[in-house]
């Protein structure tokens, strides 16, 4: 178990992947919109976060994940979430992510939904 | 504004800001509009609408270049003028602008329409983000909800002790916007000091144990002052409640450096009790999984003792050896699944036999595993040494070896010549065994050394006697005669001898049966207290 979040992202043609791996907390939910605005800024518009590497997020973190969403709509794009745990599935599904962002099984049916 | 060109463009914007008004996805234009519009008014290059947020101020909307995102305090602003609104402020640059409004930083005076349209809509802006927050927390309490309903469903359906432990500590600190936590749980293995034990940590290390029954510790827990310094190291704020069932302390979960979006801070007070009954919940689990490695831990005990048990009788005697002229047998009855005694009958050299009953010092596996060293070395000893004293003080030797310091053995070993009917003897600190002779007088072969291994070099002595016809030799443990009646009278070797006296011409097996039988009767239902055993040898021809 660590503190802080790692970060990673894959770029593919016309979606980002962004890997967490750790907390989402205020640190981790920061360092998520940072990439993820970056992603906006370098043109992309449709984003996968893939939360494999993730066992806890805070509310903190839900309200970062939540303006990211904010942003995305503003901007007619698409981001959605993968590889959830339940325990984080079902507090986005309560927290109403989930209503404006997908929440896929896997990568794989993520990134072929969102490409659509 | 003055004259039909700028009322005609007063009313395209009023009709513009309308059309964006009715449109819920345009509110940001909206202000936009608005924003460009009281630019313009009132010459400014750049105008941004800010919502207070604690000491801070957001932006909300802007038009125009050179206006912060955020805002921290009352920090300077170069060229930059600001007006102040219920719930936030009005930015804009250059500071010369021209206003048509009071700068009277402390309240909002003015008559100009486009400044109280922004002013209204900065209000409304306050008010949805207020919803939203509210909404937030609302959303917020039902997860906080469905976390304590998921622990307690894993209480029914999560036995394992260390994924419950690591479960529990997740939610805790997510719950509480925590950047830290451990958990701890009383540590089975040091019950009497009250021992916590860490079972999981989130974030960094914490103190790998503490004392249950430190008063600094216990005055944290309850609220009631600070933590112990090395509970959380590193850590600013921190909360801990304990965890507990009816039969007590189980254990304590504590949680460090409550996050906003502006950092850390201390928990508030709903945060204890929060806590506390997430701890409730997590009581139960634990307690749950605790019983269920009990229950397993027993049940692997049981299993064990069940099979030294069988072990143990396969070394009794399978039945009465045959010896011309005599009867003998045995009886033994433990105390427990496993017990302390033992007897023996074996065939010797020149169809001599070998008789055997010991006691070892108190009972269950440890008393078990001494009557598995003693059965071993006795046979083995008898294969290579003559009968006598000699013998007796190696089997010692190797007993007060082999043995703990507090543990010994009473023994009565016997050798018996049946063509000559002499028995040759050795006492070692055991009950003296009753001799009933033919003519109605008792002797008792009693002591001729101490118990086996008090002593390493102790020494013993060999007696002999010789048993005549209707003779009969009752070897006993003091299970028989200690057993106590509902009135602690023991039964004593009185009743034993009269008992024998009675009896003695009954086939020995029927004695044997009738001996525990009247224990059993003096004993009215008690619960046998220490094994009993018996070994019977009578001359019959």
């Amino acid at each position: 178990m660590t503190e802080s979040l790692n970060v990673t992202v894959d770029r593919r043609e016309g979606l980002a992947v962004i890997y967490t791996e750790g907390y989402i907390n205020n640190q981790g939910g920061e360092e998520i919109a940072k990439e993820a605005y970056k992603l906006l800024d370098e043109g992309y518009k449709a984003l996968l976060l893939n939360l494999a590497g993730t066992k806890i997020v805070n509310s903190i973190g839900i309200s970062i994940l939540i303006e990211i969403i904010e942003k995305m709509l503003e901007i007619d794009g698409k981001l959605g979430f993968c590889c959830l745990t339940p325990t984080i599935e079902k507090t986005f599904h309560i927290m109403g992510l989930a209503q404006y962002a997908p929440i896929f099984p896997n990568e794989e049916a993520a990134a072929a939904e969102m490409r659509a | 504004m003055e004259g039909s060109a700028p009322a005609g463009r007063a009313v395209q914007a009023w009709d513009e800001l309308l059309a964006l008004s009715r449109d819920e996805a345009g509110e940001r234009q909206l202000l936009e509009r608005l924003l460009d519009l009281w630019r313009q008014d009132h010459g400014a290059t750049a105008a941004g609408l800010y919502l207070e947020n604690g000491e801070a101020l957001e932006r909300q909307a802007v038009v125009g270049a050179g206006l912060p995102e955020f805002l921290e305090g009352d920090a300077a602003m170069d060229d930059i003028g600001s007006l102040r609104f219920p719930g936030g402020r009005l930015l804009f640059a250059p500071r010369r602008a021209r206003l048509e409004v009071s700068p009277d930083e402390a309240g909002l005076v003015t008559s100009d329409p486009l400044t109280l349209l922004l002013a209204s809509a900065l209000k409304n802006c306050r008010l949805k983000q207020d919803l939203k927050e509210q909404q937030f927390q609302v959303n917020y309490r039902v997860v906080e909800l469905e976390a304590l309903y998921d622990v307690g469903l894993a209480v029914a359906s999560t036995l394992d002790l260390d994924r419950l432990s690591e479960e529990i500590l997740l939610r805790a600190v997510s719950l509480l916007d925590a950047r830290r936590g451990a958990l701890y749980i009383l540590d089975e293995g040091r019950l009497e000091e009250g021992r916590y034990r860490l079972a999981g940590t989130f974030g960094g290390a914490a103190a790998p144990w503490f004392d249950g029954k430190d008063p600094e510790l216990r005055a944290f827990l309850t609220g009631g002052g600070p933590a112990p310094a090395h509970l959380l190291p590193d850590t600013r704020y921190l909360l801990g409640v304990p965890i507990e069932v009816e039969s007590g302390a189980r254990g304590l979960i504590a949680v460090a450096d409550k996050e906003s979006r502006r950092g850390v801070g201390p928990f508030f007070p709903p945060d204890r009790r929060t806590l506390s009954l997430f701890a409730n919940q997590a009581a139960l689990a634990l307690e749950n999984a605790r019983l269920h490695l009990q229950a397993l831990e027993k049940e692997r005990l049981e299993r064990e003792m069940h099979l030294a048990a069988e072990i143990q009788r396969q070394i009794l005697p399978k039945g009465s050896p045959l010896v011309p002229g005599f009867q003998v047998t045995g009886w033994y009855r433990p105390a427990r699944q496993i017990g302390g005694d033992y007897y023996d009958l074996f065939p010797l050299r020149d169809g001599r036999l070998g008789l055997v009953l010991g006691d070892v010092s108190g009972k269950g596996m440890p008393a078990a595993l001494m009557v598995s060293t003693l059965h071993s070395a006795l046979r083995l000893l008898l294969d290579q040494a003559v009968f006598g004293p000699v013998l007796l003080e190696r089997l010692n030797r190797h007993i007060a070896e082999s043995s703990a310091a507090n543990k010994f053995i009473t023994m009565l070993l016997a050798e018996l010549d049946p063509l000559s009917g002499v028995l040759h003897y050795m006492n070692a600190g055991h009950n003296p065994a009753i001799l009933l002779r033919g003519d109605g007088s008792v002797e008792h072969l009693g002591a001729g050394g101490l118990p086996l291994g008090l002593m390493s070099e102790a020494r013993f002595q060999s007696r002999a006697i010789t048993l005549g016809r209707g003779d009969l030799l009752c070897i006993y443990s003091d299970g028989i005669t200690e057993a106590e009646s509902p009135l602690e009278e023991e039964f004593g070797m009185a009743r034993l001898t009269d008992l024998l006296r009675r009896s003695r011409d009954l086939p020995l097996a029927e004695l044997a049966a009738l001996i525990p039988e009247a224990v059993g009767e003096h004993s009215q239902g008690l619960p046998q207290g220490d094994d009993q055993t018996l070994v019977l040898l009578r001359r019959d021809g």
